[in-house]
């Protein structure tokens, strides 16, 4: 489909007056893993939407228990006989809810954070610093204890995952608005007397822009592990479901020995959503780069 | 000269992350919602034991003062009482250290073994298909979810071809080299798990500096000097291109050890990561707190050795 696209549309050069968000997605769209990973996302964004009319919240017990998929339970049923591809449906909200609510937490610190450090000098230093030292420590380990600490809900999930995400979108964000306090167009707005917050965010912010998009994504994925990470050693929030925590209830009671499609397809879903995040930001980058796209 | 200069910065700034680690999480698990005796003791006590543990461990007094003595206890080795096993929990952790360096020592060194030829094979045949089917495979894995494939190595190779033990470190009773060889087949599994979670992320990132390398001009003067391709590979570009791989073997210890706590919960496999899981499900807190000290402490370690190993392998730094 795509390929008969670009056969067509080919040989008429884009007009030169195209705005560059024009240009990035004209090559976006010829991307067929792109587009195709795009689709998924999209997809459990709506799963994770309309999760009530879908499938009945998995509770309480049922009588067929750890049944393997059939045509009444596609991805079979736990051991304590609730639809496993319920769980997976509405373990698709929590697992969305939890990765975009952390990683734009996340982003919104890292990029704040970022900016500064590359705007001002003085703050460079102990940024930077707090940065490399986070970066250095086994995040997972602090997860677990402060989520622990905090008691376990979605909200909990949620502060904790961003509170140990930031750095490294701050990392990102301050390397590349650093390249940009250089050039002459920020020296210009100072000498007209540009106030510090306008130079940052009017000038700064959007230069930096395209790798908050980049970041959002990869931050949001990697979030959802996180999720799963802590959810699958217990610290999940009780009253709902998510990926993690099928694997995590799998573990517990020991489905995951005689069950292989309780952990399967939960794992199919983290792998799914993962993979595509990445290929969205690859073609995304592919498609923003002049010298990889191809008009 | 300059080599001991920058071991001796490496040292501080080590011995700065591992203060700020403490630090951290003496202040959170303070300053959190939450009650600070369960830091020390069981949930559920009565109100009248919780006094005098408030006493007893000076959580009465003030912050500052309390964190003074946390450090000075610290120093000395001391990581506060399991109250579930009534052991000190710089012993509850200790027996189970030497498992997890064991699990993460074998699967970075494996890491490394594999991921350099895959590296190599992947940049030298740069847009063949060797390089197509490593670069996949490389997105794939580096999004792997540690538990899942965990899980799914767990239930093909342990269960249904009984390959390999599916639980433990080491079978009882065993001694002399019945009892290594039980250890080298338990780790297999959790090793591998580990492996191949973070052996995409090396892979991508040998193939890329070492393509860069490959173009660079003393690749192209050692050519024209008649070298062969080979040794221009593995001595000229090779030795350069390492160095952002070693950086990103600093970087990803602490991932590795995020690994290591899911893998272990997974085998049953006795290490650190399965105290802590333990520790989650009776709410053990000075367990889970003595563990993120004792991890945080192996990565500054290994971190500062990665560091020394870079020191050597970088003449810029010994110049």
């Amino acid at each position: 489909m795509t390929m008969t696209n670009t056969s067509t549309t080919a040989p008429t050069l884009p007009p030169a007056d195209l705005k560059p968000a024009q240009r990035t997605w004209r090559a976006f769209r010829r991307n067929p893993l792109g587009m195709g990973s795009a689709a998924v996302i999209l997809l459990m964004v709506l799963v994770a939407l309309i999760a009530p009319l879908l499938a009945e919240f998995p509770s309480g017990y049922g009588i067929e228990i750890l049944m393997p998929p059939s045509a009444a339970h596609p991805f079979g049923t736990d051991d304590l006989g609730r639809d496993v591809l319920a769980q997976v449906i509405w373990g698709t909200r929590i697992s969305m809810i939890i990765g975009f609510a952390s990683s734009f937490l996340a982003i919104l610190i890292g990029v704040a954070l970022g900016i500064l450090a590359a705007y001002a000098k003085r703050l460079d230093a102990p940024i930077s610093m707090l940065v490399d030292v986070s970066l250095a420590l086994p995040v997972l380990p602090l997860m677990i204890l402060v989520a622990a600490l905090v008691g376990p809900s979605v909200t909990t999930l949620v502060v904790v995952i961003a509170l140990f995400s930031w750095p490294e979108v701050t990392r990102i964000v301050r390397s590349q608005a650093l390249s940009v306090t250089r050039l002459p167009y920020v020296d210009a707005a100072r000498t007209i007397g540009g106030s510090h917050f306008w130079i940052m965010t009017r000038h700064l912010l959007p230069a930096v822009a395209p790798i908050i998009v980049v970041s959002v994504v990869l931050t949001a994925s990697r979030a959802v592990m996180s999720e799963a990470g802590l959810s699958f050693l217990g610290l999940g929030d009780p009253e709902s479901w998510s990926w993690g925590k099928i694997l995590f209830n799998a573990q517990r009671s020991g489905a995951l020995t005689v069950a292989w499609w309780c952990t399967l397809f939960p794992s199919l879903a983290i792998l799914l959503l993962v993979v595509s995040s990445t290929l969205v930001s690859i073609a995304y980058n592919d498609a923003r780069n002049p010298k990889t796209r191809e008009n | 000269m300059h080599l001991t200069g920058y071991f001796l910065q490496r040292l501080i700034r080590g011995l700065v992350t591992f203060w700020f680690a403490v630090t951290v999480t003496f202040f959170l698990v303070r300053l959190l919602p939450g009650d600070p005796v369960l830091a020390v003791a069981a949930p559920g006590m009565t109100e009248e034991i919780r006094q005098t543990q408030l006493q007893q461990f000076g959580l009465d007094r003030p912050l500052l003062v309390q964190y003074f003595a946390y450090l000075r206890e610290l120093v000395q080795g001391n990581l506060g009482v399991s109250f579930l096993r009534s052991q000190p929990v710089s012993q509850v952790l200790m027996e189970r250290l030497p498992w997890t360096l064991l699990l993460t020592g074998s699967a970075l060194l494996l890491t490394v073994i594999l991921g350099v030829p895959l590296g190599v094979l992947a940049a030298t045949r740069a847009r063949g298909w060797v390089d197509q089917v490593v670069q996949i495979t490389g997105v794939v894995g580096q999004s792997l979810f540690v538990p899942s494939l965990g899980i799914l190595l767990l239930y093909t190779l342990g269960l249904m071809l009984g390959w390999f033990p599916i639980g433990g470190a080491v079978k009882s009773g065993l001694t002399g080299f019945s009892y290594y060889l039980s250890v080298l087949h338990h780790l297999i599994l959790p090793c591998f798990t580990l492996v191949l979670a973070q052996l995409a992320s090396y892979v991508l990132t040998l193939r890329a500096t070492l393509i860069e390398a490959l173009g660079e001009e003393y690749c192209d003067l050692a050519r024209a000097k008649g070298t062969r391709e080979n040794k221009v590979i593995w001595k000229h570009a090779l030795r350069n291109a390492l160095l952002p791989t070693t950086t990103l073997i600093g970087l990803q210890i602490g991932f590795l050890v995020g690994g290591a706590v899911l893998t272990e919960t997974i085998y049953a496999y006795p290490g650190v990561g399965r105290a802590i899981y333990e520790a989650v499900g009776q709410l053990d807190f000075p367990v889970l707190q003595g563990a993120f000290v004792l991890l945080a402490a192996t990565v500054v370690i290994a971190n500062l050795v990665t560091d020394i190993a870079y020191g050597f392998l970088d003449p810029r730094v010994r110049a």
